[in-house]
């Protein structure tokens, strides 16, 4: 790699990132305390995921970035093999087989995988500039996501699932897909969503998917319809983010999340922590953090040297969007609950090393943007 | 390929707007429930852990006017269950709830499966198994815990207070009673309940997620603040001759009710008011309303010829007869067209105002009426006090009936004069005839003396409140020598008493019929007096409603009644047989008496033999196996076939006993038995006399401090001879 344009790195890209990490390790010393064995316990794995993910992240910068689209359909035969072994030596956890046992540690392959398809639909999208203009032409990119995003349905993992279509859908609105037609898919799409849900609870449809993921997907309409377990959730955080005020209860002081009110607080709730704990204060900054990392990445978008790596961008982007909105949402209730982490600030180990990877691929396509010559 | 299209730059700015909004979206949403409704989320946060506990308040002891604790309240506990916590037990070791059920079934004596539904009850957190448990229960179920090393996650005990009223039945209608919650709801705790029930406190503790209680988590603890006491008028030991006379006459002639009031003349306090049928207020549920009516201020009725007393008195301050005055009773009178026949056949002849009285003579008392007028008999009736409540601090009393004064006939002048027609309360009668024996001076009637903080101190005295001058004292004292000579030498003579002086009058009253008119064969006994009658302490009316069997006359069956609780009150109060004997009756069936033997630690069996031995009955109160107290004392006198109160413990020292703030005994060494007895009961102790004379010897030495209600036995010895 050309040690000369390392000078051209988004700093300011490279800071939130940063504080993000910092910000992370914060609250969840906070929020994990009364979690692990330790009070630091989880706080030092995450460490020690986010060094990995450092890492991956900076080997990433001595590759371009091109290289990989060239082994695109290896990758991505790849990935179905690896959201398949879920299903021979994938650890149940209830009801669901989400995780592989490497070692001491477990990883998530549908964590991974959402990269990976990024990488792959990049390149077959690139391929494919200029053609996304009618349905028929339209069909092959969505039967290429369907694949995975179905072995991930059955794991069974409705919120990645929904993450896959998110990126599929800004990639291929990024790519030039034709708008009309995107549209009105996304439109009848939720339009089918909604009437099904509906006939099934009006009429007993019968839906592919287990009850208690029908019941998460509308909970945050009435937190009643199950007020024991989806819908406590929901008023728990809720609480907990309301009760943070302005400024917040101050760090280890928050009552819902240290007297275990508030479930899965370091996971997919650690934004109810942030709220509580930190206060309008805390979360407008937190979000202010994102709001700058996505900026700056639209930015890159913007100034990649190639359609492929603008692309790539896009994909990284929608995914982290999507992560925001809706575990964001779902804590102030006007989401589903879908068991979506909030990136980088959630506790887990295989999140973590994808985000830190894509933070790797968004500053390697920074580094080898499109200069302009005068 | 190397070109970015111009479209993806365009699209990269339409994503950049939609990222904003939904950005916007959030942060409104955020702003909405954290800062607009922040504070209501923060109340919900503190709702979600802070669980608030009502401790409750002592309530106040109610003691007799020698602090005699009468109602008492216990610390009891009650059994209490987490089911969160049971269920946490459940799934650690499966199978522990079962258990946990049968070993509380057992010992509380409830239904296993009951007991196994409550402490298992979803989504709370506290139930009640049972409330207020005996405390031996308790002490059963803590030892048997202890010994079998059994756990029992989520169970605890939780003290409560139960009111208890320590002697059971005795003045039942005063105290009145509380229900679960220790809410006053009749009697003197219904109506001093905001003095006696105290402040509540509370305890308020931070609970975690899973409802277990965070040891050193934020808590407060409110200190409750214990109710006052109340310092009763009623005396202990008169009230346990009344009731001891109630229980004997309920025996003997089974009637429809009884009433009797001791009062104290000068004051307006009552010593002792009890009703039959009556109830135990430690178990009020087991008896019906009737029985729980204080029928000495709740139920009117006619006071026949006591009532001449109010007439006599009328008269005599008004002039309209004078001593020397003459009646001839030919066997009725004649009102108008109606004739109202005396109740001796053939009538009493010529009498002088004494003889009218002594004799109850209707006749004559309806001349004296009739020559009163309405007018002014009316007047006496409300100075009196009789168609308006005596203001005595119990609920429900009744005012009475009286013929509207408008359309009174000289029928009903001349019926009202002989204490028919018009109808009063037990409580009223003896208020009026108290103000004659008071000098004139009506007094109103009193239950409370003081008013204690929880420490003791006096907080409010009740001083005795004289409500008029109704008579003149000369006419008074008058009255209360005629009324001696009713009972030396007229229709009251059953009620005298060898060497007291004593007054009163019989009344004998046809029962009204709801429907109007006499109930055929139903009657209503009664006496009314007061002693010792040059100067009157007590008075004491004894009311006798429908006896069974005859003879049903007031004089016959209300009088001897009054003579054996007059006796052994004025034994009480110390007041001694007058020197200047009256003339003996001419038909005193004096009742033989004979003296009390000790009984206290003997078995209940081998008490009622010693009993048995010298002519004398048994009545229990409280369970048990022993004697740990009796009463009356030993070495009184006591007509015979009189019962014996027993109380039943199982072990002396378990009579209860409350400790309350210590007293300093006064000496009382060469007082004499009324003054030592007043200086005790000053100091908040008990007296018991031993001897006649002036005190020389006390139980406790003067000066020292022992716990209020103790003993102090005072010896007394008779004068020594003074030298030359």
């Amino acid at each position: 790699m050309d040690l000369k344009r390392i000078k051209n790195i988004d700093v300011t890209l490279l800071v939130s990132v940063f504080l993000l990490l910092t910000f992370s390790l914060i609250i969840l010393s906070s929020a994990s305390s009364n979690v692990g064995r330790e009070p630091l316990d989880f706080v030092r794995k995450q460490a020690t995921w986010m060094l990995i993910g450092i890492t991956l992240a900076g080997s990433f910068l001595f590759v371009q970035y091109q290289t990989m689209a060239r082994f695109s359909w290896y990758i991505y035969a790849a990935n179905l093999l690896l959201l398949m072994t879920v299903f021979f030596i994938g650890i149940n956890v209830n009801g669901a087989v989400r995780w592989v046992n490497i070692g001491a540690f477990q990883f998530q392959p549908s964590e991974f995988s959402k990269l990976i398809m990024i990488v792959t639909f990049a390149d077959f999208l690139a391929r494919r500039q200029g053609q996304l203009n009618t349905l028929k032409e339209l069909l092959p990119c969505f039967a290429y996501v369907a694949v995975p995003m179905l072995l991930i349905l059955k794991q069974p993992d409705l919120g990645t699932s929904l993450v896959l279509i998110a990126i599929m859908i800004g990639m291929m609105y990024a790519a030039g897909a034709n708008k009309r037609i995107l549209t009105s898919l996304i439109t009848g799409g939720l339009v089918v969503i909604v009437f099904s849900l509906y006939a099934h609870f009006q009429w007993g449809l019968p839906l592919p998917l287990q009850e208690y993921q029908i019941n998460r997907l509308i909970i945050f309409i009435n937190p009643d319809l199950d007020p024991v377990r989806t819908g406590y959730h929901i008023r728990q955080s809720l609480i907990a983010i309301g009760s943070g005020g302005l400024f917040g209860k101050g760090l280890f002081n928050g009552t819902q999340a240290q007297l275990n009110f508030l479930p899965e607080h370091h996971t997919d709730f650690i934004f109810s922590v942030v709220g509580e704990e930190l206060g309008f204060a805390g979360v407008f900054g937190l979000l202010l953090l994102f709001f700058i990392l996505i900026v700056r990445g639209l930015r890159i978008a913007r100034d990649a040297r190639d359609i492929y790596g603008s692309l790539l961008v896009i994909g990284i982007l929608s995914m982290f969007l999507f992560h925001i909105m809706i575990n964001v949402g779902m804590t102030i209730g006007i989401m589903p609950v879908t068991g979506i982490p909030l990136p980088f600030v959630s506790y887990g180990g295989s999140a973590m090393i994808t985000n830190m990877a894509c933070i790797g691929i968004l500053l390697n396509v920074n580094l080898r943007r499109r200069t302009i010559l005068f | 390929m190397f070109a970015t299209p111009v479209q993806v730059r365009k699209r990269s700015a339409t994503v950049f707007l939609l990222f904003g909004a939904l950005l916007t979206i959030l942060l409104f949403r955020l702003l909405w429930v954290q800062v607009v409704n922040g504070a209501f989320y923060a109340s919900k946060a503190e709702n979600m852990r802070m669980r608030e506990l009502v401790v409750e308040a002592k309530r106040g002891t109610i003691y007799d006017r020698n602090m005699h604790s009468l109602a008492v309240s216990i610390s009891v506990d009650s059994v209490v269950a987490n089911p969160s916590e049971v269920m946490r037990g459940e799934r650690e070791a499966p199978g522990r709830a079962r258990e946990t059920a049968a070993v509380l079934a057992q010992f509380l004596e409830m239904d296993p499966e009951k007991v196994y539904g409550l402490i298992t009850k979803e989504n709370v957190s506290f139930v009640y198994v049972k409330r207020k448990v005996d405390p031996d229960k308790i002490t059963n179920l803590r030892n048997y815990v202890q010994e079998k090393n059994l756990k029992m996650p989520g169970i605890s005990y939780v003290p409560e207070s139960k009111r208890y009223y320590e002697k059971g039945k005795l003045a039942a209608h005063v105290l009145g009673v509380t229900d679960t919650d220790a809410r006053g709801l009749e009697g003197l705790e219904f109506i001093f309940d905001q003095q006696l029930k105290g402040i509540p406190g509370r305890l308020v503790s931070e609970y975690d997620g899973q409802n277990r209680q965070l040891p050193q988590a934020e808590h407060a603890f409110i200190r409750p603040t214990d109710g006052r006491g109340l310092v009763l008028t009623i005396d202990e030991t008169v009230q346990y001759i009344v009731e001891r006379e109630l229980d004997k006459l309920e025996r003997e002639r089974k009637p429809k009710g009884a009433t009797i009031i001791v009062m104290e003349v000068k004051t307006g306090r009552i010593l002792a008011l009890g009703n039959r049928p009556t109830f135990d207020p430690n178990d009020r549920t087991n008896f019906s309303d009737a029985a729980r009516r204080n029928r000495a201020i709740s139920d009117v009725y006619e006071p026949g010829s006591t009532f001449k007393i109010v007439t006599a008195s009328a008269a005599l301050e008004e002039g309209t007869v004078k001593n020397s005055d003459r009646f001839f009773d030919p066997g009725y009178a004649k009102v108008g067209d109606r004739r109202v026949r005396c109740w001796k056949d053939g009538g009493h002849g010529d009498q002088t105002f004494e003889e009218v009285v002594q004799n109850s003579c209707n006749p004559g008392f309806i001349a004296i009426g009739l020559n009163l007028g309405a007018e002014k008999f009316y007047r006496y009736l409300k100075a009196f006090g009789f168609g308006q409540p005596t203001g005595i601090s119990l609920n429900g009393e009744a005012t009475g009936i009286l013929v509207p004064q408008a359309n009174v006939k000289p029928i009903d002048l001349a019926t009202m004069s002989i204490g028919q027609a018009n109808a009063v309360t037990p409580i009223q009668l003896i208020t009026a005839v108290s103000a004659v024996a008071n000098g004139g001076k009506l007094m109103k009637p009193q239950l409370v003396e003081k008013v204690l903080d929880a420490q003791g101190g006096v907080l409010k005295s009740y001083a005795p409140e004289i409500i008029r001058q109704v008579i003149s004292q000369e006419t008074a004292q008058h009255l209360n020598l005629i009324l001696e000579s009713v009972v030396s030498k007229g229709t009251g003579k059953n009620a005298y008493i060898d060497g007291q002086r004593v007054g009163g009058k019989t009344g004998t009253a046809q029962k009204i019929k709801s429907g109007g008119g006499y109930m055929e064969g139903e009657y209503v006994a009664s006496f009314v007096g007061l002693a010792p009658a040059n100067d009157p302490v007590v008075a004491c009316l004894v009311v006798v409603d429908a006896p069974q069997g005859e003879p049903h006359f007031g004089g016959l069956v209300a009088a001897p009644i009054f003579k054996l609780v007059m006796t052994d009150v004025l034994r009480h109060l110390g007041i001694q047989p007058q020197a200047e004997h009256q003339e003996t009756p001419a038909a005193g069936d004096t009742v033989e008496e004979v003296i009390v033997p000790s009984v206290t630690g003997l078995s209940l069996l081998e008490a009622q033999d010693q009993l048995g031995r010298v002519r004398l009955a048994a009545a229990t109160e409280g369970f048990g196996t022993k004697v740990v107290r009796q009463q009356p004392e030993p070495g009184e006198k006591l007509a015979i076939s009189t019962a014996v109160i027993l109380y039943l413990g199982d072990d002396p020292k378990a009579a209860p006993v409350i400790a309350g703030a210590s007293a300093v005994c006064p000496d009382v060494r060469g007082k004499g038995i009324r003054q030592a007895g007043e200086l005790l009961a000053q100091a908040g102790l008990s007296f018991e006399p031993v001897g006649s004379g002036l005190a020389h010897k006390q139980s406790v030495q003067p000066g020292q401090a022992v716990p209020r209600g103790t003993v102090v036995q005072v010896e007394f010895a008779p004068l020594p001879e003074e030298g030359p």
